[in-house]
């Protein structure tokens, strides 16, 4: 394996942890957004109380995935951020307005106006973001945008609005949903559990159908993505990330409630994974392969050296991060403020 | 004047830059102030100092939350704004940034440890926490500084036949300004926060309003301000001399000095236009020993180059101006704050700064941020017309889109908003150190029971 294609692994390991960390985070604000029923308060309540320990950690994997974008393959950083600016920056605006929402929020006054808007904000950030980054995902994969050399062709709505993009989308949706509901289930207790068991179960069925009809709308849409799904990897890649997700949904309809997140995050990291394989060799679909993008070769194999050197400092420490909260049963109770 | 790509693409990221400067030295220095108060907890068994922690900690959470997201929008911007300055630059410059990843992601888990671990652990433990805060936030700026000391004075590559060959990321890293950068912008952060955390309990005192230990408050925020200064302005001397080496043009934009001579005065003040600089106060020679120790060394004049290879000498040498007049007013309200101390200590043990001195400390939490911005000020309109100085024009690294200024104020209406939000969250703050045990995730046992 090359040092080129080691570096693409990472990037698309940075997606995979973002995706499952990150995204339940933004399913947080999804399910705020959707609270309803009797527990509508105690659902926020705790939703908010797991977020609140782990939300900007959460991001990082975001920050890790844009640097090693642009130190290895500061090429494709290049090209795909001018491609596609426009919902970049929408993405960006949604990060920044769900961050400081959130902040002002929970370490503000709770019976405050300013608390109130923050809500609306979150929870409509938290939903527009991660469709958004689905949309460039699925630019990025649909194989519309046009490059010559470094150069960006095509224009600033190319691929990102097309029908294979907007399923990216759902699917960025359905992914945070799905993973918020499920991660909550063994924190909570009594009818709240059953509350996100529910949507848990709702969720994994929509993404299990989205995911499914993705294929044919990618073949009418995106013969870059759709060109690879014959190979024996994918293949492979998706049938373990159907069972992965089958076995999910086992879990949460037998109230098996331990083995309900990792699995989730597994089918999550699957979904992932599935669509980085059939990217190969491409950062950006029929225009940019990861050799054509890639730094020079002393750059490639620093950072290969300086992540694991990284990772001895970073890992314990997110392991002490998740070991001390994770342990709580979060009740929708008020916090103590 | 047209607002075009570039124009709009550089107000964008100036802005972008400007408000994430405003969070980053507090998310710097106030976990410095926290291992201070926390230790002094520990070592005294003073309660007050672990009660001043606890009334400090939601803002140091607001403040990083804003700072954090702040930041995801330059990572974003380079590639956004400037994606031909980082197909260039990213392969040779990239490492600071991928370590600073690192660091900023250290701190991110040890600050969520830290403010949801009251209660939970040891007052020990909870202190130790503090330090690798501490240590990954400075990191973190040394790194994000060196990447810009490398746009001043780029290294570790060379250019053959318009490619970029022979890249070594290490002497990229450590090229000639990342030292006195690191260390000048820095320390910067300790100063800033210390004479502004100080500026609001004297401002809190003077009003008489209820916030609990302020004296205290004060006097640790003032003895952090204190000490970090004067070394503020040494280290500011430093990267002076060091610029009249590495950038002899951009050090006589900083100085309005437009012609090429010996025994150059320094101008304090003054407009530079037209080719000179006009209602300065002039001390003969000064400058030439500034720069080089020398009374009679030559300094370069803006002339010496041709106009479009130099920086806007009006916008460098105000903002540059600004930088020092406040830096050497904060030292001396710092002197005051503490020779005023000094003299009554014995004789009035409850001690307040008077009306003056309350509205002097008050004033340094603005005068430090405003030397702050205009300190990076200097720094970067200095650098123009180049984005990697001497090799790659501003120009040459923007974008070839089009509707960024959409996004300008798309991005300056969001910002004006948090703003807002963020004025009115902190000016309830005089009833958070009221209150300390109300703390955001302290569900334990302590905090219940005094709720």
């Amino acid at each position: 394996m090359s040092p080129e294609l080691a570096a693409a692994g990472v990037a698309l390991a940075a997606v995979m942890m973002y995706a499952m960390f990150g995204g339940a985070d933004f399913g947080g604000g999804v399910w705020s957004l959707l609270a309803w029923g009797p527990r509508k308060q105690e659902q926020r309540l705790a939703l908010e109380k797991a977020i609140g320990p782990v939300w900007e950690t959460n991001h990082v994997w975001l920050i890790l995935l844009v640097v090693t974008l642009f130190v290895v393959f500061p090429t494709a950083y290049a090209v795909i951020f001018e491609a596609l600016y426009v919902p970049l920056f929408i993405a960006l605006l949604g990060i920044v307005a769900r961050g400081a929402a959130f902040a002002f929020r929970h370490y503000g006054q709770r019976e405050s106006r300013l608390a109130r808007q923050s809500l609306q904000w979150f929870s409509w950030a938290s939903v527009a973001t991660p469709f958004t980054f689905g949309l460039v995902i699925g630019a990025v994969t649909g194989g519309h945008i046009e490059v010559d050399g470094s150069r960006v062709l095509s224009g600033p709505f190319a691929g990102w609005l097309g029908p294979f993009a907007l399923m990216c989308g759902l699917i960025g949706l359905l992914i945070c949903a799905f993973l918020a509901a499920a991660y909550m289930v063994p924190r909570t207790e009594g009818a709240l559990q059953e509350d996100f068991r529910r949507r848990a179960i709702a969720a994994s069925l929509a993404l299990g159908v989205a995911t499914t009809v993705a294929i044919p709308v990618a073949a009418a849409d995106a013969d870059a993505f759709a060109s690879h799904l014959d190979d024996g990897r994918v293949v492979a890649a998706m049938a373990v990330t159907a069972l992965l997700g089958l076995a999910a949904l086992w879990a949460l309809w037998t109230r098996r409630t331990r083995f309900v997140p990792p699995l989730a995050a597994a089918t999550v990291a699957g979904v992932v994974g599935a669509w980085g394989l059939a990217q190969h060799p491409y950062l950006l679909a029929n225009a940019l392969t990861y050799r054509e993008a890639a730094a020079e070769r002393i750059t490639v194999v620093s950072f290969l050296v300086a992540l694991p050197i990284g990772s001895l400092i970073l890992v314990p420490s997110l392991w002490l991060l998740y070991w001390t909260f994770s342990r709580d049963t979060l009740r929708g109770e008020e916090i103590a403020h | 004047m047209e607002f075009d790509s570039l124009l709009s693409a550089r107000a964008l990221m100036g802005l972008s830059l400007v408000f994430h400067t405003f969070f980053t030295p507090l998310g710097i220095g106030l976990p410095l102030l926290l291992f201070i108060a926390e230790g002094l907890a520990l070592k005294t068994g003073d309660q007050r100092y672990r009660q001043l922690a606890r009334a400090w900690t939601p803002v140091v959470g607001l403040l990083f939350a804003v700072g954090a997201v702040s930041g995801t929008v330059l990572s974003f911007e380079l590639g956004l704004l400037w994606p031909r300055f980082m197909e260039y630059a990213g392969g040779i410059i990239g490492m600071p940034f991928s370590l600073e990843g690192f660091a900023f992601f250290t701190e991110a888990i040890f600050l969520a440890i830290y403010i949801y671990g009251w209660n939970r652990m040891s007052a020990f433990a909870h202190w130790l926490v503090t330090i690798p805060i501490v240590i990954s936030s400075a990191i973190s700026a040394v790194f994000v500084i060196s990447a810009n000391a490398w746009m001043n004075t780029p290294e570790g590559f060379r250019v053959v036949g318009g490619q970029v060959v022979d890249v070594n990321p290490w002497d990229a890293m450590f090229n000639a300004a990342w030292l006195h950068e690191a260390i000048h912008g820095t320390l910067a952060s300790y100063v800033v926060t210390g004479f502004s955390v100080a500026a609001v309990y004297a401002w809190l005192l003077w009003r008489k309003k209820p916030a609990a230990n302020a004296r205290l408050g004060l006097q640790l925020a003032m003895a952090v301000a204190a000490v970090s200064i004067p070394l503020q302005i040494v280290a500011g001397d430093l990267a002076a001399r060091r610029v009249a080496e590495l950038q002899p043009v951009k050090f006589a934009a900083m100085e309005g000095q437009y012609e090429t001579e010996r025994g150059a005065p320094l101008r304090i003040g003054g407009i530079p236009v037209d080719g000179e600089t006009r209602f300065a106060i002039e001390i003969p020679k000064l400058l030439s020993y500034l720069g080089y120790r020398d009374f009679n060394a030559e300094v370069v004049g803006l002339n010496a180059v041709p106009k479009e290879d130099r920086p806007n000498e009006l916008l460098t040498h105000l903002s540059f101006q600004v930088m020092v007049g406040a830096g050497f007013a904060l030292l001396f309200i710092g002197g005051w704050y503490w020779w005023a101390w000094w003299r009554r200590r014995r004789a009035e043990p409850g001690w307040l700064p008077g009306r003056w001195l309350s509205w002097a400390l008050a004033a340094s939490g603005f005068l430090s941020f405003a030397a702050l911005q205009a300190g990076w000020f200097v720094t970067e309109f200095g650098r123009q017309p180049w984005v990697v100085y001497g090799y790659l024009r501003t120009s040459e690294g923007v974008t070839e889109r089009d509707g960024i200024l959409v996004f300008f104020v798309l991005f300056t209406l969001l910002y004006v908003v948090i703003s807002a939000a963020l004025i009115v969250a902190l000016l309830k703050w005089p009833h958070g150190p009221k209150q300390p045990e109300r703390l955001p995730g302290a569900a334990g046992k302590e905090a219940e029971g005094v709720a």
